[in-house]
């Protein structure tokens, strides 16, 4: 009981966030943004047809009503129609999540996973070589850009100039009955994850270091050691799980970036029909209706995340209450 | 005795301790060098000694590097070292503009919200972080784009919107701390009035983290610049190592690497020259590490 009237207070905490975020992107994108009458007329039109486009788009309404009309088609998730390709937006991004979330999670999950188990062999070995090998590959890694590593593994797996072991680009994951298959998914997958875990490792890394080396100091590691605990005992039971609030919120609030902007890059590299995609060719198009979907979804999306994340918290830090 | 030379000349101050220890550091030296000869490219290509060619078409398509051409040519005979060395001035000019305006708004709001932490200033402040902070930040440069009519400095201007929030954070955090020690309170018993304490007492004791936190945001906005102008939302009219490298994305079907090669060199050692520089200013001016 004590969760849910938590979670709820979190909830309605979190509405001024989202009225925040709505409204900037309101202001930015609708309101201050291009006037799109002209785009959606033929030749020559009539004052009576500027007339009826006006108000189809909602331009002589004044500026509460055509930001409330957009606040509903976020709670009823019923965003209209893409000037573009004349579907729902709604229908867009049902089709285009499911793909940007096969293709960045394994990506993520093993950019944080080695991240954590290579800072805690640094950690282990403080200013040892192996410390200095991993910290000097950790700068290396987050001072190539991304876009960089994308080609360059591109380049280097799956072109003629390189190792040709994978397709260029593309996302084909279904057989040729129709299913589900493993083969075709880890061909298309492979190259984009392992770009994806390139960069995450380097910046990731040196964080999780950062914490665990700030947690080994700490007295509590000093009387386990002076108790003769193994130092796999301490790094596990005394380091990471204290350290594990800061790893946590990491984890955490890097989800909204990297399920909407990480992937935006990949996807439009690679030519993969995700929520990247369709929000990139929604930028260059400047596809309003989607744009105003993406941004409140996301919005919405990180006050669920903070919430998440401050039960979590509790799991692993006792002391932690929820009020 | 003037206040200022007092603090250059004390060998007990943090700033003294730091740079005895910075110039221990080979790894920081080596990585300032880099950044400095980067600063000379940069200013050699404003005072127009160099890279003033790079726009200039010879019929000497897609060469390989040669003496004449360090890094060849591209598909329309210009020459890439040119095009890369113009494009530090353009990387320069971005890097510095966005540092300069996030460390100043982030450390002006952050402070103030920091002396008035708890008070409706403060939670006004955080609101807008929080704001800021989730709104995916390629989406954020299109909605300014829009907003802005495609002018060119759409990019500088979404940079600026959502760097500084780090730096308010950072700066908030340590006001919190500062205002409440004694050097505070004896300002304030002497009368000082509030804006006095907070830009003449305050803010000049977080000028390390400032400093640090500058230096990452440099390195921030020239990678961003690059991916920014890769996707069509950056540089416009001119060029840069993102416009380069998006070029290079069609000569490599075709074999030719010229372009991409440059680019990413040239940004990569840079890069990696910058945050070497920066990891050892931080690690020089952390109180907290006794040497």
């Amino acid at each position: 009981m004590d969760l849910l009237k938590f979670a709820l207070k979190k909830l309605i905490g979190g509405i001024p966030l989202i009225l925040g975020v709505t409204l900037v992107s309101f202001l930015l994108m609708v309101y201050f943004g291009p006037d799109l009458t002209y785009e959606q007329l033929g030749k020559n039109p009539t004052a009576e047809e500027i007339a009826q486009v006006r108000e189809t788009l909602g331009y002589n309404q004044p500026f509460i009503v055509r930001y409330g009309q957009y606040l509903m088609e976020l709670i009823t998730l019923d965003f209209g129609f893409s000037m573009v390709k004349d579907q729902p937006v709604s229908h867009m991004l049902a089709q285009s999540i499911p793909v940007s979330l096969q293709l960045t999670l394994p990506g993520f999950i093993l950019g944080n996973l080695l991240a954590v188990i290579l800072a805690l062999w640094a950690t282990a070995h403080r200013g040892q070589w192996i410390d200095k090998t991993i910290m000097t590959g950790a700068v290396i890694g987050m001072s190539v850009s991304f876009l960089v590593v994308i080609i360059a593994f591109q380049i280097m797996l799956s072109s003629r100039y390189g190792m040709n072991l994978f397709p260029v680009r593309g996302w084909n994951i279904y057989s040729a009955d129709g299913t589900f298959s493993w083969w075709q998914y880890l061909q298309f997958v492979t190259v984009p994850t392992l770009a994806t875990v390139f960069v995450a490792l380097g910046y990731n890394t040196r964080f999780y270091r950062a914490v665990l080396v700030e947690e080994i100091n700490k007295d509590h590691v000093r009387t386990a050691r002076a108790f003769g605990h193994s130092q796999k005992h301490i790094m596990y039971k005394a380091v990471l799980k204290n350290a594990m609030v800061p790893i946590i919120t990491r984890v955490m609030f890097s989800i909204p970036l990297v399920v909407v902007s990480g992937s935006l890059l990949i996807e439009s590299y690679f030519g993969i029909p995700g929520v990247g995609q369709v929000t990139y060719d929604a930028i260059i198009a400047g596809d309003q209706p989607i744009l105003k979907a993406v941004v409140g979804l996301t919005a919405a999306l990180f006050v669920v995340i903070l919430l998440l994340t401050d039960i979590l918290y509790r799991a692993f830090d006792p002391r932690v209450e929820l009020k | 005795m003037n206040h200022r030379q007092n603090i250059q000349l004390n060998p007990e101050s943090l700033w003294h301790k730091s740079w005895v220890k910075f110039k221990q550091d080979r790894m920081g030296i080596s990585g300032a060098i880099i950044v400095l000869l980067y600063l000379g490219i940069a200013l050699g290509v404003w005072f127009g000694l160099w890279g003033g060619d790079w726009g200039t078409t010879t019929d000497a398509f897609q060469q390989s590097p040669s003496w004449q051409h360090w890094f060849g040519t591209n598909a329309i005979g210009q020459d890439v070292a040119e095009r890369a060395i113009y494009s530090t001035k353009v990387a320069f000019e971005v890097g510095l503009t966005v540092t300069v305006l996030s460390t100043l708004i982030g450390a002006i709001l952050g402070a103030w919200a920091g002396f008035f932490s708890g008070r409706w200033i403060d939670s006004i402040v955080l609101w807008l972080l929080g704001v800021l902070d989730s709104i995916p930040f390629y989406l954020f440069v299109a909605a300014v784009a829009y907003a802005m009519q495609g002018s060119i400095f759409a990019m500088h201007v979404a940079m600026v919107a959502v760097f500084w929030t780090t730096t308010a954070r950072i700066i908030r955090a340590e006001v919190i701390k500062l205002k409440q020690q004694e050097f505070v309170e004896a300002a304030q018993s002497l009368g000082v009035k509030t804006p006095g304490i907070i830009f003449k007492h305050i803010l000049p004791n977080t000028s390390h983290l400032l400093l640090v936190q500058g230096t990452i945001t440099f390195v921030a906005a020239i990678k961003t610049e690059v991916i920014l102008s890769f996707l069509g939302l950056g540089v416009k009219n001119g060029i840069s190592w993102g416009l380069m490298i998006s070029e290079a994305t069609n000569d490599i079907q075709a074999g030719y690497f010229n372009n991409f090669a440059a680019a990413s060199c040239f940004l990569f050692v840079l890069v990696i020259g910058f945050n070497l520089f920066s990891d050892a200013v931080q690690d020089a001016l952390d109180p907290k590490k006794i040497h």
